[in-house]
């Protein structure tokens, strides 16, 4: 059954369209990750499922209900919020009970739910205090065991961990999705780190002006990102963009890069007729290349501008034709400033896209997805 | 910052009331050892005292003109206050004397003022027969309007909040009263419940009623009561809507939201999250409220007139106007007793709030 | 978990019947509740409007028509004959002359006052910062009634009763406190970089002051000042005490309200409120601006 089901999603602030006609799946038990830059309509999208804020247009599902209209008390989710939302003027056990209170659970059986949610969350020692002696990461705390202790099926998340220090994050990140993977619930959660999207998320939607642009497991949005602005959005360094030029090559075609082809898999040889002679993007990441210190008749050769070393890899800098590429290697690859390296491509991770729309070139389109 | 307790920081003004409500500014007629205005006093006489004359002097008294002209001077015995018996010389214009050169015995009939430490003012004001239910209308007033106020101002500010369209609009309308007077507002109900007013008007066009009925009058207490009441509600109630209003902008919206989120309904959320974070801005509004409830003065006048019914504020005034009381002293005690009422009330508001803070903590 | 989910495909649209009939039944919950918030601002409105409407239909009829039983909800016909016979009563042009003077008094004295002590609460920490705020709290809420007193008495004495300049200071006195707090909430609000800058850049301090802050505070400094004349404007008990011949406006009124007719008590509410709602229309928006400062 599906948990969360959204379509043709709008909602305006006025005359600007933070969320433009989205559909989703969310589905029971999944951990989805809503991805994107700043102000690309995340928290829209997310209080929407809530109920908070109503939307123009479409419709949500929740557990086979249409709920676009309900308020959020009627849809049987709960949330934890970017800035927490633990009222000042309760205690800790207060906080936590407060879901349970609203809806008059006897007094044992909430007491119970709220001791074994502050023991998943290691606070149960705490729970007589005021949020105001507790540091960040402790409030943090608090708000996942109030959302945890309602027993909600649906647990909606706002950047729940932007507010802590780096090393607090990586810990807590663990935490979090061990926590509710053993809880069985279903996660929407909001972030723009897209390491946390990666490591946390079961799928993770990217979004980006109002729009989900695509929606896939970790690994697929970043060995396949559907355009240049996925690509360029997640990853560090983000995926080098490329200008080739396409040319025909025998019965079929090949793309050619400064002095080096590239030959493109089979199955885009249809979508690269239309783009004879024409300039497209080759999409590659930093760590999909092989660079080698001597000559290769199939790699590249490009001299290096720079040379980071970063502990784990050493990333370059160099030039092909007009474009800057970085290329991540291992840190025994000792190279120095002004050095020839060979690279080559390996066929099965190089993208095309449209230079134009930085679509790729064989996206499936929306039509035959639909049919 | 708490508010605190404000009525103590004014030391320059107290003195001033204190020395107006105590100070007695009778006349008695001073005794001298010699029959000279500036001789030294050797005692008092109450104004009509009966006194005996034993002596008495001709002196002549220069005029500014220049010329003289005779003055007598008496030496009297009379008893004093205390029943002692006091004698000294007086001049002839402090006596009441049938005869100046003859008459063995005089009334006391001038004298200079003293001042002296008095309850009397005090006793004067309690033992006015308006004193008490001038007490009980003003508090009965305050305990009817101040509630009603907050429960409406803290319906305005939520409906402000709710985000309709044209809040705007309704915010402008709902703080006019706030640049209303007092006076005004009284007037603008006047208008409504006097006897040819408007309600009356509906009310016999309807047919309810086939004679006007008369709301304001001396023994429509309970009426009189209601019309001030809502024109204090009326006019007093956008100043509380402003404070509340900004203590809940204060408000996170995250705090609400998680409210609905976690099921509160319209009703627990206020119970559970608004009323609390917004308490210190109700306190703040409370004191306020109260404080100014005992000087509801121009609404009670522009409404009854002021004599069918009275407050302290309208008593403070009765007792001061030159045109009719003329006495500040007494109106000084009034003064200071709406200051003490108010202190106390507003020292019980923060002991009642603040021992139910320490029964959260504890 | 679902980890064999079709990747990117966005959800088309399976469709419920039942949806839309809880669609619709959820649809009328959220109308009816706005339409209860709707009902319950518009009644408001019209509790607060109806009596200003009413006594500008007295203020707007004849005074045939103010007197008459029962009285219409419009004037007809339009007449200015009330408020005429109102403002050509004996007194009532010099009193309004009074009122403004006092008003206008002590506007600008409170707010020459305030503009330095609420700029130096701003800035500048200095010992007793904290205690000079709560004095000004305590006098804001000390009683007129005990003020005024008191000090008709030492006015008397001194030879300067009934004089409206006096109850320009009392007027002062009265509002200063809330005029200090709100204009130092409005320098607060004036990033104190700006200063800085301006003085990196040549200013002296008082130019740094009159070039940059005083033109960005004005706006708010202008409400405190309109707020002081309505309060001026209004205020009743003082003005009744302090004065006796050079009567203000509200004073001279509420001082024959026994002896006045209903024309001319009902034009004289009207004349005095016009000017507070014109006042409380531009200061709208810094109302609560004002209050959520002096609240802290
Ligand atoms: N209440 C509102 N009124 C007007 N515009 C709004 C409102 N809330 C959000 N927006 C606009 O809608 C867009 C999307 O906002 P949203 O909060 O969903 O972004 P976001 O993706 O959560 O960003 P962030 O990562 O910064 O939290 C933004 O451009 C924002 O300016
Ligand atoms: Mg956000």
């Amino acid at each position: 059954m599906t948990e969360i089901l959204i379509q043709n999603a709008v909602k305006r602030f006025g005359k600007f369209v933070a969320i433009d006609d989205v559909s989703l799946t969310v589905q029971e038990r999944e951990f989805l990750v809503l991805l994107g830059p700043s102000g690309c309509g995340k928290t829209t999208l997310l209080r929407a499922i809530a109920g908070l804020g109503m939307l123009d247009s479409g419709r949500v599902v929740i557990d086979g209900r249409d709920v676009t209209y309900l308020p959020p008390r009627e849809r049987g989710i709960s949330m934890v919020f970017q800035n927490y939302a633990i009222f000042p003027h309760m205690t800790v056990f207060d906080n936590i009970a407060f879901g349970l209170k609203m809806k008059k659970t006897p007094k044992p059986q909430l007491t119970e739910r709220v001791q074994n949610a502050a023991k998943l969350l290691h606070i149960e020692s705490m729970l007589e205090r005021y949020p105001s002696q507790m540091s960040g990461g402790q409030r943090q705390r608090i708000a996942v065991a109030r959302a945890i202790a309602v027993e909600s099926p649906i647990i909606l998340m706002d950047e729940p961990l932007s507010n802590l220090d780096a090393l607090l994050r990586l810990e807590m990140r663990a935490e979090l999705k061990t926590l509710l993977s053993k809880l069985g619930v279903t996660t929407v959660y909001v972030t723009h780190d897209q390491i946390e999207a990666m490591s946390m998320g079961d799928r993770i939607a990217v979004m980006r002006a109002g729009k989900i642009l695509q929606l896939d497991q970790p690994t697929r949005v970043y060995d396949h990102p559907v355009s240049q602005f996925v690509g360029g959005f997640i990853g560090t360094p983000p995926m080098n963009f490329l200008h080739g030029q396409v040319q025909k090559n025998g019965a079929g075609y090949r793309v050619k890069l400064g002095d080096y082809h590239l030959k493109p898999p089979a199955d885009l040889e249809a979508a690269l007729t239309a783009w004879d002679g024409k300039s497209v993007l080759v999409g590659i990441r930093a760590e999909a290349m092989e660079p080698t210190k001597s000559p290769s008749p199939d790699a590249v050769q490009v001299n290096v501008d720079v040379v980071e070393m970063l502990g784990a890899q050493n990333l370059l800098t160099a030039r092909i034709g007009d474009d800057t590429i970085k290329v991540s290697t291992s840190p025994d690859f000792q190279v120095a400033v002004g050095d020839a390296i060979w690279l080559r491509f390996p066929e099965n991770k190089v993208r095309y896209m449209n230079p134009e729309d930085g679509q790729v070139l064989n996206a499936p389109s929306l039509e035959k997805v639909l049919a | 910052m708490r508010p605190s307790l404000p009525h103590f920081h004014c030391p320059y003004l107290q003195p001033q009331a204190f020395q107006l409500a105590f100070t007695r500014e009778g006349q008695s007629l001073s005794l001298r050892a010699e029959a000279l205005p500036d001789a030294s006093v050797t005692g008092t006489l109450p104004l009509q005292t009966e006194v005996r004359v034993i002596d008495r002097q001709q002196l002549d008294e220069v005029l500014p003109n220049g010329a003289t002209r005779p003055v007598f001077w008496y030496y009297v015995s009379g008893t004093d206050a205390n029943g002692a018996t006091v004698e000294g010389w007086v001049n002839q214009r402090s006596l009441f004397i049938e005869n100046r050169r003859t008459s063995e015995t005089a009334r006391v009939t001038g004298g200079e003022a003293v001042r002296e430490w008095t309850f009397d003012h005090l006793n004067r004001m309690l033992a006015d027969f308006r004193f008490g239910t001038a007490v009980s209308t003003t508090l009965l007033l305050m305990v009817l309007i101040v509630p009603a106020q907050f429960v409406l101002a803290i319906i305005m500010a939520l409906v402000l909040q709710s985000q309709i369209r044209g809040s705007g609009l309704f915010l402008y309308i709902y703080a006019i009263p706030l640049g209303i007077s007092d006076l005004v507002a009284g007037i603008l109900w006047f208008a409504i419940f006097t006897q040819r007013g408007f309600l009356n008007s509906l009310l016999v066009s309807a047919e309810i009623i086939e004679l006007p009925f008369i709301f304001i009058q001396a023994d429509h207490m309970a009426w009189m009561i209601a019309i001030i009441v809502l024109a204090e509600i009326w006019r007093a109630t956008s100043i509380v809507m402003v404070i509340v209003v900004s203590g809940l902008q204060a408000i996170p919206r995250d705090y609400l939201e998680a409210g609905e989120v976690f099921g509160a309904s319209l009703w627990q959320r206020l119970r559970h999250i608004i009323l609390p974070l917004l308490k210190p801005s109700l306190q703040v509004a409370l004191i306020l409220r109260t404080i100014l409830a005992f000087q509801v003065f121009a609404v009670v006048i522009a409404i009854t007139g002021g004599d069918i019914m009275t407050v302290l504020s309208n008593e403070t005034f009765r007792w001061y106007d030159p045109a009719r009381f003329n006495n500040p002293s007494v109106a000084a005690v009034y003064a200071g007793f709406i200051m003490l009422i108010s202190l106390a009330i507003s020292l019980f508001y923060m002991r009642a709030v603040r021992s139910q803070e320490e029964a959260v903590k504890a | 978990m679902s980890t064999e989910a079709l990747p990117n495909i966005p959800a088309v649209s399976p469709k419920e019947p039942m949806w839309d009939a809880q669609r619709r039944r959820a649809l009328i919950g959220v109308r009816l509740r706005r339409a209860g918030v709707y009902a319950v601002a518009i009644t408001i409105a019209v509790w607060v409007l109806l009596p200003i409407w009413l006594i500008a239909t007295m203020a707007f009829s004849t005074p045939q028509d103010v007197r008459a039983f029962p009285k219409a909800l419009f004037p007809n016909p339009i007449s200015l004959d009330s408020i005429n016979f109102f403002l050509n009563a004996d007194g009532i042009i010099r009193a309004t002359g009074n009122s403004i003077f006092v008003a206008l008094l002590a506007v600008v004295l409170s707010t020459l006052l305030a503009v330095p002590a609420g700029y130096a609460i701003a800035r500048y920490m200095f010992p007793g910062r904290d205690a000079v705020r709560l004095v000004m709290l305590s006098v804001r809420a000390f009683p007129i009634v005990v003020l005024a007193v008191p000090l008709a008495v030492i006015f008397l004495q001194l030879g300067l009763f009934d004089q409206p300049f006096t109850l320009a200071l009392m007027h002062t006195a009265l509002t200063l406190p809330t005029t200090v707090l709100v204009i130092s909430s409005v320098f607060a609000s004036v990033p104190f970089e700006f200063e800085e800058a301006a003085q990196v850049f040549g200013c002296t301090p008082l130019q740094a002051f009159a070039r940059v802050v005083l033109p960005l505070a004005l706006p708010g400094i202008a409400a405190s000042a309109i707020l002081t004349f309505v309060l001026s404007w209004n205020e009743v008990f003082a003005a009744i005490l302090l004065t006796l011949s050079n009567r203000t406006l509200p004073a001279h009124i509420l001082y024959n309200l026994d002896k006045s007719s209903d024309p001319f008590k009902f034009a004289a509410a009207f004349v005095m409120l016009v000017p507070s709602l014109i006042f409380i229309f531009f200061i709208r928006r810094y109302l609560f601006n004002m209050w959520g400062q002096i609240n802290k």
